[in-house]
């Protein structure tokens, strides 16, 4: 008997689908989030299972399973029939109580894992920004800064504070360090929601962007490392106290 | 583009001809832009002599001729018109914006350009559509991170778009970085000296010196002055700096 048939069942197992769980509970963060942010509306209709699959980069099996969940969940409804399909549905909770919803759903392991994940993509981009930025290239990272004082809401807040984190990647020359902050920022995003509206945790975030940009702009690698890190690590670290009292 | 001086001749011929080369190859690029550029100046003009504003369904005309575009030529991996905010009277802003996909597909960027919902809504301040704006010139943008388009390292290569003297938003392609470095690599192998370009900012675009790789920055040579200069080769230290004619790269020789 050939090894590859004693194998036979393991070979199948290699050659499975990727994490296919995984997948699913991307999609429905993904989604999740996007319907708690705002970005997509009360009421809107989401394209077509194929449509969305394709632009998604996943199976139609996998989203399926994801717009169950969705369902479940209660953020979104389907209509059969002409004009049918999946449409987005609010529930009447307030923002903040479904989010605080989700996060129940977050361990403090996973969250303080989180923590380290983002803290290392910006601290490494941070360094790299030091050497490869100029003056000029610094202009997008100041204004995102100077909005998010400005900014009105949560959602806005949550917004601004993940473009932050893009732009630095970006001033990294790093098209996988921003393709990472985006993928995870798709993750988490929404739930920083529940800190930022804390007006001392945007101030306390604010407060170390502007250090970060000048240590940036000063050549000064370890003090703009720390410093996106502490950008990250701090209001994560809020977001396990809220955990932590739920 | 003139004649290969050979493969081993050194010397400032052969420097010549690099930096011609590679102006080449953006320049095939620029005249796709420059085709974007005049179907769009010529479809807003007629629709503006219907005596009505322009909406988002009127920029559908371009895209036979930019999928096209986008199958032909090979550097182009993203093409479009981008109009100035205000220009259409259906939507705020608007990116008539196709991509080759994997396999061939060509396929539209569907962007949210909602403030109230994007943080990424407002395009104005990126350089492909600020400096035609501003200095009513083309120009080569980057290398940078394209995170509102592509994800990719870029070159995006713009012109601005004018409706009877009205700045009216930019035609433009994007170039990813590795496709341009495959394009230029060869050129840079055949000089003598280890050779990279650099953008008018110093920023590394291909290099086939491994002590500057792209995205890194050339700190020292004024490369943005250098290319105001009449095509004079130029010198920093022991470097010597070729201007890429027609486009604003320098080869930078160590």
């Amino acid at each position: 008997m050939r090894q590859d048939q004693i194998d036979g069942g393991a070979r199948r197992a290699v050659f499975s689908p990727v994490d296919n769980r995984a997948r699913v509970d991307t999609v429905v963060r993904r989604l999740g989030d996007a319907i708690e942010l705002g970005l997509l509306a009360d009421g809107e209709q989401l394209p077509g299972e194929s449509e969305l699959a394709g632009q998604l980069g996943v199976s139609t099996v996998t989203l399926r399973e994801a717009l169950m969940a969705l369902r479940q969940r209660g953020l979104l409804i389907t209509r059969r029939g002409r004009g049918g399909g999946s449409f987005v549905s609010l529930p009447e909770l307030p923002a903040e109580e479904r989010l605080r919803t989700r996060l129940r759903g977050w361990s403090t392991e996973e969250l303080r894992d989180l923590g380290d994940h983002w803290a290392a993509l910006s601290g490494a981009a941070a360094r790299l920004a030091v050497q490869r930025t100029e003056p000029e290239d610094l202009s997008q990272l100041r204004r995102t800064a100077d909005e998010l004082i400005r900014a009105e809401g949560a959602a806005a807040c949550c917004r601004l504070y993940g473009r932050f984190h893009v732009e630095l990647a970006a001033a990294a020359q790093s098209a996988r360090l921003t393709r990472e902050q985006l993928a995870l920022q798709g993750e988490v995003g929404a739930l920083l929601c529940l800190v930022l509206a804390d007006d001392s945790c945007r101030e306390e975030v604010a407060d170390r962007q502007r250090g970060l940009i000048s240590a940036v702009q000063d050549g000064d690698h370890a003090t703009a490392g720390t410093l996106a890190e502490r950008c990250v690590r701090e209001p994560v670290a809020r977001l396990v106290a809220v955990r932590l009292a739920l | 583009m003139g004649v290969s001086p050979g493969l081993t001749a050194p010397g400032t011929e052969t420097e010549r001809w690099v930096a011609a080369q590679v102006g080449g190859a953006l320049e095939a690029v620029f005249a796709e832009v420059a085709a974007t550029r005049a179907d769009t100046t010529a479809l807003l003009a007629r629709v503006s002599a219907q005596g009505r504003p322009a909406v988002s369904a009127d920029l559908a005309a371009l895209r036979p001729a930019l999928h096209q575009r986008l199958s032909e030529e090979e550097l182009v991996s993203g093409a479009g018109f981008v109009a100035a905010p205000g220009l259409l009277a259906d939507v705020p802003a608007w990116l008539e914006w196709w991509q080759c996909g994997t396999e061939g597909v060509v396929r539209p960027l569907l962007l949210d350009l909602d403030p109230g919902r994007s943080a990424y809504s407002d395009y104005t301040h990126w350089d492909w559509f600020a400096l035609p704006r501003r200095t009513g010139r083309r120009a080569v943008a980057g290398p940078y991170v394209d995170y509102l388009c592509s994800d990719e390292y870029s070159l995006t290569l713009s012109e601005p778009v004018y409706v009877r003297g009205e700045f009216a938003g930019v035609a433009a392609a994007d170039v990813y970085l590795r496709h341009f470095e495959a394009a230029v690599l060869p050129l840079l192998r055949r000089l003598a000296r280890p050779a990279h370009l650099v953008n008018a900012r110093g920023r590394v675009a291909a290099s086939a010196d491994p002590a500057h790789l792209a995205g890194s920055l050339t700190r020292g040579p004024d490369f943005g002055g250098l290319l105001l200069g009449q095509d004079r080769i130029g010198a920093h230290g022991s470097l010597r700096l070729v201007p890429c004619r027609g486009v604003p790269l320098v080869l930078v020789l160590a």
